[in-house]
């Protein structure tokens, strides 16, 4: 009996909460919210906040068509490839303080599992076999690595400090930065993970791929790239991967930053974890989506590898010498 | 006298090495190898040299502590080296052949399509 | 006598059975029935050799000291020609043999339509046995020979298909760089003999360490500089790329997987028991350093290139820049983590070099620029490709990140400890490195595998089942030692770190109990247990578990939707209803080709790749006064370092 319910509520981690159902919900109002807020600051008047909704459940019952000239195979797998490891990611992310995987992943992990998704699109545009895609596909790796170097340096400088603080010289496991930051308070509130911190807003449009930083699915010049010869649910599903990348990574910012503030209630926690995210969206996703333009890709390297990157480097710096 | 081996192997060695880096010629390449590989070869045989020392041919009766003779073991390695340089040398000439018929020169400046 | 069934006797017999193969080829003349029977048996043979001895080595310990013809030391000197075999040589021994095994599976077919294949396999099975032979022996002029056996084997292979583009150029090159390894190699040797008046390599570890003079470092630096040439670190990489990209791909898999670990083994063998110098924080230096450099400015130069197995090379001196770092570092799991590195690194290169093969066979080119959409026509080879194309970039929960994650907390543990900003810097490369890896095996799958296939390919057909197969067992180990992290570090790795970090035993073994404290006195390696701590968990079983169920989920509720496959109706699909979208108009070929990806990167680095593409100059002056500068700085710096 122990083994049913035990593997009832694993089942229920997965599907539900924290897992896929929540991500959907959550990602999907995530998505509301910005377009919503976009278009108001734009002087129009926008979708209604169930728009993305009502969109993805339409999509899911229009006809796919697969080109000729497709892998088929490929072409429908790495969708749903892609949203799988969305929502596992999502798994292992604490809810502000509280893990609920424990020891299965670390930070380094984090890094490549994000990777996943953003590789199934590369992967199933490259076997659409069209030549958008191919475009689409160069600038999107282009944007990877582009912002992999600040996260890294991000990533590293938690380490140490946590680490640092806690004695072991350095930490990347999830679970023990949330409790760390449980017991002593956000990471936020060190001087010398602010300019992490702020890195890490700058990155999450990029890795997202939000205006401005959106060059490999340029609707206007590219026909959205690798999402070109994409039609129905395949095409629904990874506008859903969008949608969960924008909770996951905004999700992620606050375990790794704001971790202290949790009540220790699981269901509360996370509707202040998703409060702080549709806050951190507006503000460093909407309004920078509103007032900007689409920088060329190269722009885009050089402003990560070179503005965001130092930002992140001081953090790094700082916490070599114990700050 | 050992030191002149000394210094006349160091020399082959880095003529050996001069002939390889500034050399354009593909046997001339080959040829700085073989000087280098003499250059070692003097060297192995100048380490196990005893001056006054006999060779080192001894039954067993016949030797004891006070026998005095030249290091057999780098004559020995000696022997492998020279067979092993020739079979460099063979093995490069031959390369050097076909690489004529194909390239058909054998300026090592022209030889390089794999490159960058 | 003995029995000969004694596992004691069993390193020889790996290495014996491979050049008696190797003899037997040739008399089986002109039957390949009789040839491909003697090459496989010899083998296998070889590989099941060396499984026996996991047992005793690995799991109990034991480290196996074998005198050739019971010629034991007598008075002090140990004249006869010994192996030695502890968990260190058997580690780098499996693999060899592993890859070996599958590349003679796979030449059977690979080989068919060549001449003169007989020839091809004694060069094989020589190839093979020198290299076995080098990480067994117990003797630094048996390596000698062994390494020179190893290089004019892998030379005159690589120059097998000799009408081939660049083939002989590469053999060439080889042949000479190589060579002034060799030369560096005999010197080091005959200079250490000098000191020492022994060529036996525990009885050199007892006396080196406490015996340093210009004579003996001026050894070291040639050693290090001979072994870096068998493993083609900078700065001789560009040696690697002609020759990988040139040789047949059974020999690709060979030269990247095992010759450079001989190198790689030659210099953990020299640094960390010849003169035990890792101890020293500025040798520590030398080894990250160059590994880093490896790693980076070989991953760039991969970038650039648009020829499938020359790119291939140049990732294959990346990883190996990663074996080198964590080796560099001194620490458990370091040796640990480079040693899995080194064992992925000839698993998931192994199967690229095959897929590269197999694409050359069926297509007659390697360029990336021509090639595209083969994976309509060859889904098998596709799969197994791309297994090894995310083992290679790191990617959950294949091998190589396992291993690659491993490497990171080595480095970042290490920078920590040591307080030195260095090995941070080593951490940051490495991490970039590999999704530099993933961006060109992105360009590799885009610009071979998807995309439009153009017109000359439309009939290409799967490889034949004999080199799927091969690939097939490398991928199988791929996805197994990236699953099972834990059986792999405890069984493999561990046992392989422990031996580095255990000199005395090593000498001891060879020479009998005590020798070691007594040739050394005080400063005798005392054996220190090693602890494999980890800053962080990776758990790949419970992470492939939920992506499973999720998968799972999510097909299934994609299932039970109104989920319309295409249908096959010839109206539609002669309205151009499945033709790719080209802007409305009439939809014509066009391939985005691999050399035009990633231009926003390029781009921003263009002088940089301009001033590497003028360095990698292609003429073998060139290489050679790298090598020689390379010796005289390895030296300068080892004067003043030791």
């Amino acid at each position: 009996m122990a083994i049913v319910y035990s593997s009832l509520v694993y089942l229920g981690y997965i599907l539900i909460f924290p897992g896929f159902l929540f991500c959907f919900v959550a990602g999907m109002l995530i998505t509301g919210i910005d377009r919503k807020i976009v278009a108001k600051m734009q002087k129009r008047v926008g979708p209604p906040i169930l728009q993305p909704m009502y969109d993805f459940f339409k999509l899911m019952g229009k006809e796919t068509i697969i080109p000729a000239a497709a892998n088929k195979t490929v072409f429908l797998a790495a969708p749903i490839v892609g949203l799988a490891a969305m929502v596992v990611i999502q798994l292992f992310i604490p809810v502000i303080s509280t893990p609920i995987l424990y020891g299965t992943a670390d930070l380094i992990v984090i890094l490549y599992l994000l990777l996943i998704p953003a590789l199934a699109e590369i992967y199933g545009g490259s076997a659409s076999g069209s030549p958008y895609a191919g475009v689409g596909l160069s600038r999107e790796m282009v944007t990877i690595i582009a912002c992999e170097l600040p996260l890294v340096l991000i990533f590293l400088s938690v380490a140490k400090t946590v680490g640092n603080a806690m004695g072991t010289g350095l930490c990347f496991s999830l679970s023990d930065i949330a409790a760390y930051q449980a017991a002593n308070g956000s990471l936020m509130l060190k001087a010398s993970m602010i300019p992490a911190a702020i890195a890490m807003l700058l990155v999450i449009p990029g890795e997202t791929g939000n205006h401005p930083f959106d060059a490999a699915e340029a609707e206007t010049e590219i026909c959205e790239g690798m999402l070109a010869e994409y039609s129905g649910a395949p095409l629904g599903i990874y506008k859903l991967t969008h949608a969960i990348k924008t909770f996951t990574l905004t999700a992620l910012f606050v375990a790794l930053f704001l971790g202290g503030i949790g009540t220790g209630i699981v269901l509360l926690d996370a509707l202040i974890e998703f409060a702080i995210c549709v806050v951190l969206t507006i503000i460093f996703i909407s309004l920078v989506h509103a007032v900007t333009a689409r920088l060329k890709i190269e722009q885009l390297f050089k402003y990560y590898w070179t503005a965001v990157s130092a930002i992140a480097l001081i953090s790094l710096v700082l916490a070599w010498f114990g700050m | 006298m050992i030191l002149f081996n000394y210094i006349a192997s160091f020399f082959l060695i880095v003529l050996g090495f001069y002939c390889i880096v500034t050399k354009y010629n593909a046997v001339k390449t080959v040829i700085g190898l073989s000087i280098a590989d003499y250059g070692v070869n003097l060297l192995i045989i100048s380490i196990g040299f005893n001056p006054g020392g006999t060779a080192p041919i001894y039954t067993w009766g016949e030797l004891n502590p006070s026998s005095f003779f030249v290091d057999p073991i780098p004559q020995a390695l000696t022997l492998t080296s020279i067979v092993i340089g020739a079979c460099t040398t063979a093995m490069s000439l031959a390369l050097v052949i076909k690489l004529k018929e194909s390239y058909g020169t054998l300026d090592t400046r022209e030889i390089r399509r794999l490159n960058g | 006598m003995t029995n000969l069934l004694s596992y004691t006797h069993f390193p020889v017999y790996s290495i014996m059975v491979l050049f008696l193969g190797a003899f037997l080829v040739v008399i089986a003349g002109k039957s390949k029935a009789l040839r491909h029977i003697f090459a496989i048996c010899a083998v296998t043979a070889s590989l099941a050799c060396l499984i026996a001895l996991i047992k005793p080595v690995m799991i109990d310990g034991e480290v196996i000291a074998y005198w050739m013809g019971a010629r034991e030391p007598a008075g002090g000197y140990a004249i006869g020609i010994a192996l030695e075999v502890d968990a260190l040589s058997l580690f780098f021994g499996l693999l060899i043999a592993t890859a070996v095994f599958v590349s003679c599976c796979y030449s059977i077919t690979y080989m068919r339509f060549d001449e003169n294949v007989s020839q091809y396999y004694t060069l094989f099975l020589m190839l093979s046995g020198g290299v076995i032979g080098l990480v067994l022996s117990g003797d630094l002029f048996n390596m000698f020979i062994m390494v020179e056996i190893l290089t004019f084997a892998a030379v005159a292979l690589t120059a097998f298909r000799n009408k081939a583009h660049g083939a002989l150029e590469a053999a060439f090159k080889y042949l000479v760089v190589g060579c002034i390894g060799s030369t560096c190699i005999l010197a080091g040797t005959i200079m250490l003999y000098a000191q020492a008046r022994t060529l036996n390599f525990a009885q050199l570890s007892a006396f080196i360490p406490g015996n340093f003079n210009t004579s003996t470092i001026i050894a070291f630096a040639l050693l290090y500089i001979g072994f870096s040439t068998k493993a083609f670190i900078v700065p001789f990489h560009p040696l690697a790329a002609d020759a990988h990209g040139a040789a047949p791909a059974s020999i690709s898999v060979l030269i990247s997987g095992v010759l450079t670990k001989s190198g790689i083994y030659g210099i953990i063998r020299l640094t960390y028991f010849l003169f035990q110098s890792m101890a020293l924080g500025k040798m520590q230096f030398l080894l990250v350093f160059i590994g880093s450099v490896s790693m980076f400015v070989c991953v760039t130069m991969a970038l650039a290139q648009h020829d499938f197995k020359r790119l291939l090379a140049f990732h294959s001196i990346s990883q190996i820049g990663y074996v080198l770092t964590a080796c560099g570092l001194c620490t458990a799991l370091g040796i640990s983590a480079g040693l899995y590195h080194a064992m992925n690194h000839t698993l998931f290169k192994g199967l690229l070099f095959l897929a590269a093969g197999a694409v050359l066979q069926q297509t007659g080119t390697t360029d990336l620029n021509k090639l595209g959409g083969l994976s309509k026509r060859m889904p098998h080879t596709t799969v197994l490709f791309l297994i090894g194309a995310f083992s290679i970039s790191g990617i959950p929960p294949f091998n190589g990140f396992a291993s690659k994650w491993m490497v990171y907390q080595a480095t970042y543990q290490k920078a920590v400890e040591s307080g030195n900003i260095g090995f941070l810097f080593a951490t940051i490369i490495a991490l970039i490195t590999s999704v530099l890896t993933l961006a060109s095996f992105v360009k590799v799958s885009q610009s071979v595998f998807f995309g439009q296939l153009p017109e000359e390919y439309k009939d290409v057909k799967e490889v034949p089942f004999g080199m799927r197969f091969a690939m097939g067992i490398f991928a199988v180990l791929c996805i197994v030692t990236g699953l099972f992290r834990e059986l792999v570090t405890h069984y493999l790795t561990e046992p392989a770190a422990r031996a580095v970090f255990d000199v005395g035993k090593y000498i001891n073994s060879m020479l009998g109990d005590g020798y070691a404290s007594a040739v050394m006195g005080a400063n005798a390696p005392v054996r220190t247990e090693v602890v494999f701590d980890m800053a962080g968990t990776w758990q790949p079983i419970h992470w492939l578990l939920l992506l499973c169920i999720l998968l799972l989920a999510i097909t299934l509720v994609a299932l039970l939707g109104r989920y319309d496959t295409v249908s096959e109706n010839k109206a539609a699909l002669a309205e151009g209803k499945f033709d790719i979208f080209f802007g409305g108009e009439e939809s014509v070929p066009s391939q985005v080709g691999g050399g035009d990806l990633f231009w926003g990167f390029k781009h921003n680095w263009r002088h940089y790749f301009s001033f590497m593409h003028d360095l990698h100059s292609g003429i073998v002056n060139d290489y050679a006064l790298w090598a020689i500068v390379a010796l005289a700085l390895a030296m300068l710096y080892m004067l003043i370092v030791l």
